[in-house]
């Protein structure tokens, strides 16, 4: 079995040849390869080198098309700030709370701001990788766009002053992340994540999932199946536990699950999704590969009568990881035949 | 009508509802209640109410962000600029440092410690290091409080405690926390405590005032 046959029976809850592994590297793969991260997250040919470098220093079973979560926002008109050797943040947000929502226009996902530099790195880490590698595209959650748009404290406020024109916001969110989505998969990506941190109970309660994010979810993933992906894949990094019941409503059939949830929660809550986790980041730079290895056996041990498991972190690998902790996960699931 | 009104103000701070919250203080202080019974028995009995949910984990940053918005609303009425509060528990000095401009959860303590009654001397983010070794000479706080979402921060992290050691301020403790510091521990980041939320900090620094007033 090639990394892509292997993912996808994974995710059917088929029988793989061993569990794959999928490493959260995203500007680790910049820090590997010596290139600084502003760099990285702005040129899509250097971010494709260094997730190819990455790959085949590591082995592992996918690569990532994923710059930082200020993309969309910067291409609807937030003005973000570079910072050597650093992801960027944003200096100044597109909107306001007074701002006319409904004015709002879809921008052209293939050449706005960096969407075309993200474009390109899926081009060409498609046509280096065919259908070896899973190759995976990255849009954000509509509630994480509207956070990122907003400021977080002025669409949490917007959620409790003004539910309706947030929900407005929302709904153009999810048809920016639609088209871009779609545009990555046109441009190669089996499957494209959708991160989505902002809409972790640690930021919003799990009736505020349930009532405002979700619906839009279901459109999300409905349309990016609809237009080819491999797999729905649900990012929520944080103590999801209590909204991992809805994911199966919303369509993803790929979730994450972050450190502080237990792998006997995911694996109740979501007996019939398939899951990657949960490894803590920050043990990928002050830990050991001893204890990298040790953990990932644990986790392989609670899924192993199940199956529909892909080793992870819980959410990014840091970009200054000790590059034996990264080979130890790898090394993890390839022990585990 | 002292007694309703003050728990219409827990009420009014716990369901986030800014506007209610001002109005029950006003009542109260037409009425005659004292700035002190209204932040004790109002204020920080909310704040109260709000940490035993958090210990439950029925807890989430929406909600305690209205919350602190209800107080902040408050406390603006009780403490018009330019009177400012003088009879607090003590100060802490907080602050993201060079390299992080995430601040919200920062801000969260802030309004959680202010709440209680700590004065807090909020150095911003993307502080230096020096900038917040000086604040913390100049403030003479009980602690200082640093809130990080970027593991890349964790360097800086390390050196503060021996920083205030080298400018005498041996007894300023030092807390850390937020989304990426808190999966660390205290040993590696060489700090006195790493909080898992605001309110671990609050409990926290209640055993430093209790230990210092024995």
């Amino acid at each position: 079995m090639n990394s892509l046959e292997r993912i996808a029976a994974t995710v059917q809850f088929r029988n793989a040849d061993r569990v794959p592994v999928i490493a959260q590297v995203f500007a680790h793969a910049a820090k590997l390869a010596g290139v600084r991260v502003d760099d990285y997250v702005r040129d899509g040919e250097t971010l494709a080198r260094c997730q190819l470098s990455a790959l085949k220093q590591y082995g592992y079973d996918a690569v990532f098309s994923v710059m930082d979560v200020n993309v969309e926002t910067e291409a609807l008109g937030s003005v973000l700030k570079y910072r050597q050797d650093r992801y960027p943040v944003v200096e100044q947000y597109a909107l306001s709370g007074t701002s006319d929502f409904s004015a709002l226009e879809i921008p052209d996902c293939r050449r706005a701001g960096r969407c075309g530099e993200m474009l390109k790195a899926l081009c060409t880490l498609r046509s280096e990788l065919g259908n070896e590698v899973l190759v995976v595209g990255c849009v954000m959650g509509p509630f994480t766009l509207a956070t990122q748009l907003l400021g977080m404290e002025a669409a949490l406020y917007l959620a409790i002053d003004a539910p309706s024109r947030l929900e407005c916001l929302m709904d153009f969110a999810a048809e920016v992340v639609v088209r871009f989505g779609q545009a990555q998969l046109e441009a190669g990506a089996h499957l494209v994540l959708v991160f989505d941190p902002s809409a972790s109970p640690a930021v919003v309660p799990p009736q505020f999932f349930r009532e405002f994010e979700l619906p839009r979810l279901r459109r999300v993933f409905q349309a990016l199946a609809g237009s080819g992906a491999l797999a729905s894949w649900l990012h929520i990094a944080g103590p999801s536990g209590a909204i991992l019941p809805y994911y199966p409503a919303a369509g993803a059939n790929l979730a994450c699950f972050d450190y502080c949830v237990a792998a006997t929660k995911a694996r109740d809550r979501l007996p019939a999704t398939c899951l990657t986790g949960n490894l803590k980041p920050m043990t990928f730079v002050e830990g050991s590969p001893a204890d990298i290895e040790a953990e990932g056996r644990t986790l392989l041990g609670d899924f192993r009568d199940r199956g529909g498991f892909i080793l992870s972190s819980g959410c990014e690998i840091p970009p200054e990881s000790a590059p034996e902790n990264v080979a130890a996960l790898v090394k993890a699931a390839r022990g585990d035949r | 009508m002292g007694d309703f009104a003050m728990k219409g103000l827990v009420r009014a701070i716990l369901e986030g509802d800014c506007a209610a919250a001002a109005s029950q203080a006003e009542q109260l202080l037409h009425s005659g209640a004292s700035t002190n019974q209204i932040v004790v028995n109002g204020v920080e009995a909310a704040m109260s109410a709000l940490d035993a949910k958090c210990t439950l984990q029925e807890f989430n940053l929406l909600e305690i962000m209205l919350a602190g918005r209800a107080v902040t609303e408050v406390m603006k009425l009780l403490y018009p600029a330019g009177a400012p509060r003088t009879d607090t528990k003590g100060t802490v000095v907080v602050a993201s440092l060079e390299g992080d401009v995430h601040d919200l959860g920062k801000n969260i303590v802030r309004m959680v410690l202010t709440g209680d009654g700590y004065r807090v001397v909020d150095c911003g983010k993307d502080c230096s290091l020096a900038k917040l070794i000086e604040t913390a000479e100049r403030e003479a706080p009980l602690a200082v409080g640093i809130s990080g979402l970027i593991t890349s921060i964790v360097p800086q992290v390390r050196q503060v405690k021996d920083l205030l050691t080298g400018r005498g301020l041996n007894r300023v403790k030092v807390l850390a926390g937020g989304a990426a510091l808190k999966q660390s521990s205290p040993a590696r980041l060489n700090v006195d405590f790493v909080a898992e939320s605001a309110f671990d900090t609050l409990h926290y620094l209640e055993g430093i005032a209790g230990a210092r007033n024995e």
